[in-house]
């Protein structure tokens, strides 16, 4: 299938200084992409390059099939764009401000933005320069994805946000999903990132390191378990097990590091009478570490 | 839906709006005080004696050989200065803002990111500061024409357009500047401290060709007397008032390939 969102060898340099390095990515359609890295790795940079508002100084991307230089009009028409620094015109009520936005992408239904600010819990009654930081980032969200975007290309679209309203943000970006469009969101949060992405690009010192969907970099990842055995426990038998990176004997109970699949290691354990178990879903925070732990 | 959101241009108009409020009443207070002196000035025994005791250069400066008429009075208080300095600070203020102020607040980025193409934005600025000045030019303009016959200052109709005309010319050529160059490089202040510069620029040498004889020749060049030289109210419809006109486009159009290639800076 062909990708929405691709990039070859793009890079961008401010002034001959590298901010962004070859980067090769392809997203394929119908997929949430996490765009991870610390601050200052180049997420707003890519971000920029893919709305056609910085110009690529090598490589070239494309939206949709469409180059963001050549076709930039067609594309910044087509996309749901929020900048990392969202700002409004603070004199303009939220209901002004969307009513403009929505009169210069025209075709907008003029309900799809009362209907949004409902579930984010936004009164859009309120003028943007009186609202907290996170309303008036309710505001950007509301704009970025009223106009039910094929392709949602969102920088930190949670920073500011309540847990509440975070979650139902991740439900807004699922439903965009279900619809078959593409959501690109950059983040250094990594939990969010894990909580709905079905695919993570890592990004370090202007280049990508690894691009994975979450379920394959969840298997790769190291597993925390603790067995409690109801007898003697065999940690001998269990330290055998290939996987295993660490065992650390408790008492009746044995925490372990696996790496990968714990198939093998359950199998083995099983004939010990095993009383409970107790697994730690791998995070992408250790994952990320051990790509940053690197040096 | 409210018609003054539709576009970038009636918004930017909207925007105008309350500072189009303050500045319209401060003209029309300042030619009510103005004209308000013309007759305490016309029964000045001595006038003609008084004025020819003034340097040459001033005189020429100021056209204070038509000061004894209404016409001349205000040229030489009003039009030949104050006023060509408040329409420039207002649309060199308003032409910087238009393009590099948004996006040093941060609101281009979104603005640009829907059908609003860069050539779009500039043309729809341009022309809302175009429609802002000359609102501005209207407000002088009646209130000239209702002042006018309470002080017995004798301007025509045409005299007072024509005066409106040059100064609305004046400011839409450096708003326009101003704008054109905030949106080349991004930065406000230095828009605005370019535009200011090259209007200082031009009102020196339009000064220095009425004192020296050396610069004369060169004078035409300069926007100032293009818009000032022999009135403006009284001058007609100078060929001048052309020039004013183009070299404000060319100002807009140079900028339009510089804005529509280079980086949105992020703020």
């Amino acid at each position: 299938m062909k990708s929405v969102i691709s990039t070859s060898g793009l890079g961008k340099s401010y002034r001959g200084r590298p901010a962004l390095i070859d980067v090769f990515l392809e997203v394929p359609p119908g997929v949430i992409f996490g765009y991870l890295g610390p601050n200052g790795a180049g997420k707003t940079t890519t971000i920029r390059l893919l709305a056609g508002l910085l110009r690529p100084t090598a490589g070239r991307a494309e939206v949709l099939g469409l180059d963001t230089v050549r076709n930039r009009e067609a594309v910044q028409e087509r996309i749901g764009y929020l900048p990392g620094e969202f700002v409004a015109y603070p004199d303009l009520t939220g209901e002004q401000y969307l009513e403009y936005l929505a009169n210069l992408r025209g075709g907008v239904d003029p309900s799809a933005a009362a209907r949004l600010a409902k579930r984010l819990d936004l009164d859009l009654s309120q003028r943007i320069g009186t609202m907290s930081h996170g309303n008036r980032q309710k505001v950007g969200i509301v704009q970025a994805c009223f106009h039910h975007p094929q392709v949602l290309i969102l920088d930190e679209p949670t920073a500011g946000l309540d847990p509440l309203v975070q979650r139902e943000f991740l439900a807004l970006v699922r439903e965009a999903r279900q619809a078959g469009h593409t959501v690109f969101l950059s983040s250094h949060i990594l939990s969010e990132v894990e909580a709905v992405a079905d695919m993570v690009g890592i990004l370090r010192q202007g280049r990508l390191v690894e691009v994975q969907s979450v379920a394959k970099l969840k298997a790769q990842a190291l597993r925390r378990i603790d067995l409690t055995f109801e007898g003697p426990t065999p940690v001998e038998r269990l330290r055998q097990v290939t996987g295993v990176r660490e065992i650390h004997p408790n008492g009746s109970a044995v925490h372990l590091v696996v790496e990968g699949s714990t198939a093998e290691l359950l199998e083995v354990a099983a004939p010990y009478r095993i009383s409970s178990i107790t697994t730690h879903e791998p995070d992408l925070e250790e994952i990320f570490l051990t790509y940053y732990g690197q040096g | 839906m409210t018609i003054v959101l539709r576009n970038v241009f009636t918004k930017s108009l909207r925007d105008a709006r309350r500072g189009l409020i303050g500045w319209g009443i401060s003209i029309v207070v300042l030619v009510l005080l103005e004209a308000a002196l013309w007759p305490s000035v016309r029964n000045m025994a001595e006038l003609q004696q008084f004025l020819e005791n003034y340097p040459e250069a001033l005189r020429k400066l100021f056209n204070l050989d038509q000061f004894a008429t209404g016409t001349g009075f205000m040229n030489a208080e009003l039009y030949s200065l104050l006023l060509p300095i408040l329409f420039l600070v207002y649309a060199i203020g308003r032409g910087a803002r238009a393009i590099a102020g948004e996006e040093e607040t941060g609101t281009l980025d979104v603005l640009l990111v829907t059908r609003v193409s860069p050539v779009s934005l500039i043309v729809q600025q341009a022309a809302a500061l175009a429609v802002a000045v000359a609102a501005l030019g209207t407000v002088l303009f009646a209130a000239v024409m209702t002042w006018s016959p309470v002080f017995d200052l004798g301007i025509g109709v045409a005299d007072a357009a024509g005066g409106s005309l040059a100064l609305v010319l004046l400011g839409i050529e450096y708003g326009w500047l101003a704008l054109a160059f905030g949106a080349a490089a991004g930065r406000r202040a230095a828009a605005v401290s370019v535009a200011a510069a090259l209007a200082i620029a031009a009102y020196v040498l339009y000064a220095a060709g009425a004192l020296v004889d050396a610069i004369e020749p060169w004078q035409p060049l300069s926007p100032f007397h293009q818009a000032i030289d022999g009135g403006p109210l009284g001058a007609g419809l100078p060929a001048g008032y052309a020039w004013m006109a183009v070299g404000a486009v060319v100002f807009v159009l140079a900028a339009l390939p510089v804005f529509n290639r280079r980086d949105i800076a992020a703020r």
